[in-house]
């Protein structure tokens, strides 16, 4: 019974894609933290939204806590956190654990984050120009909420090879200063994740 | 130098004047051969990328024994070890998409002698820190999303090679004609 209330309490905070996206509108610097002693920095921070990176995913449930009771969002990525697998059974779980959004490589994972209701951010690796274009297919059919291109700092350079996606675009990967972050912005990100904390719920401006 | 990357399918070479040699990758077996036996620029290949070819002892003999390609790209530091161990240079493929997962990746570089590396997207070149730079074994060739003559020209002051789409290099090598007639 206990338990019900719990995940009742979770699901009943959690925003929906469109909320979600509200938020990172908002507070478009987000912190991504890959040990969890960053997490007391990235909570006394001014990012919205919390990106965990590593760690594990079958204790994660206190750590998602303590970020909602900061009043923050918490994205979790599932194919790098320990422990869970890339499948429905480890969205299922994330889900259980109170997390807001799910970041996947994996394109066909994409509705199952959706219908758990999880916002569903779907990471593009850039490497060659000669694979943004069977990029565009596979995301047209994954459908996320959110696409995040890794290396973020290169976007403003490539932004004019790469497809109209027509999803709104997060850039992560070696964002470390302001300069990169307003350049990234210009070129039409909607947000930028960073494990730089100076960079931390960084205004728009 | 540059790296002009190419399927081999083409008898492209270098513009008139530029030092460059060729890449081979997203190739076949019959398509390298041919270009290996052809006269041309000197060839490095992407041996993962090599339809037909697989990625192991007598792939590496066939190559740089039979055709005579003194450079390999690969993925796996394994082959890069054996490549080396020949004599010859092997690059081994980094992926640099943040911070974190570049240091993940150059755990696992053998880092000896006649062993580099391939940083991809080598755009990201231009926002390494230093320190960052200096832990990247040489030498360095940057691969991926280099696509103006600006943008290969600053990363080439950072990395040992450039890979280069033919297109981006008939710009290199045009732009480089009109420094010269300016300069004139």
């Amino acid at each position: 019974m206990e338990r019900r209330a719990t995940k009742q309490t979770m699901s009943g905070s959690r925003p929906d894609a469109q909320g979600f996206l509200a938020r990172l509108v908002a507070s478009p610097c987000c912190a991504a933290i890959t040990t969890e002693d960053r997490l007391d920095s990235a909570l006394a921070s001014r990012a919205e939204i919390l990106f965990i990176l590593r760690g594990n995913g079958l204790n994660l449930t206190p750590v998602v806590r303590q970020i909602h009771e900061a009043g923050k969002l918490v994205a979790a990525h599932l194919d790098l956190i320990a422990g869970l697998r890339a499948d429905r059974a480890g969205i299922a779980w994330l889900g259980r654990s109170g997390v807001d959004a799910i970041i996947s490589s994996h394109g066909q994972l994409m509705p199952a984050i959706r219908s758990e209701g999880m916002t569903a951010i779907q990471r593009l690796l850039l490497v060659r120009r000669s694979q943004l274009g069977t990029a565009l297919g596979a995301i047209s059919h994954s459908a996320p909420d959110i696409l995040e291109v890794l290396p973020g700092v290169i976007l403003p350079d490539v932004i004019h090879m790469m497809p109209r996606f027509g999803l709104p675009l997060l850039a992560g990967g070696f964002v470390r200063t302001e300069a990169e972050v307003r350049a990234i912005f210009a070129a039409g990100a909607v947000g930028v994740t960073t494990s730089w904390e100076p960079l931390w719920g960084l205004e728009r401006g | 130098m540059f790296l002009v990357a190419d399927d081999g399918q083409l008898d492209w070479s270098p513009p008139p004047g530029m030092d460059a040699g060729i890449l081979i990758r997203d190739s076949n077996l019959p398509a390298l051969i041919r270009r290996a036996t052809s006269p041309g620029p000197p060839l490095a290949v992407d041996i993962d990328s090599v339809a037909g070819l697989d990625s192991d002892d007598a792939a590496v003999d066939f190559v740089t024994g039979r055709l005579g390609i003194r450079v390999v790209l690969t993925r796996r530091p394994q082959l890069a070890i054996l490549v080396a161990g020949l004599g010859h240079l092997c690059l081994l493929h980094v992926l640099a998409f943040d911070s974190t997962g570049l240091d993940r990746a150059l755990q696992s570089h053998p880092r000896r002698p006649g062993v580099g590396t391939v940083i991809s997207p080598g755009l990201v070149l231009s926002h390494l820190r230093t320190g960052e730079l200096a832990t990247l074994p040489r030498p360095i060739l940057a691969y991926g999303l280099i696509d103006t003559p600006e943008a290969a020209r600053d990363i080439l002051t950072r990395a040992d090679g450039v890979a280069i789409r033919p297109d981006t290099a008939a710009r290199i090598a045009a732009s480089e004609r009109g420094l010269l007639f300016a300069s004139r």
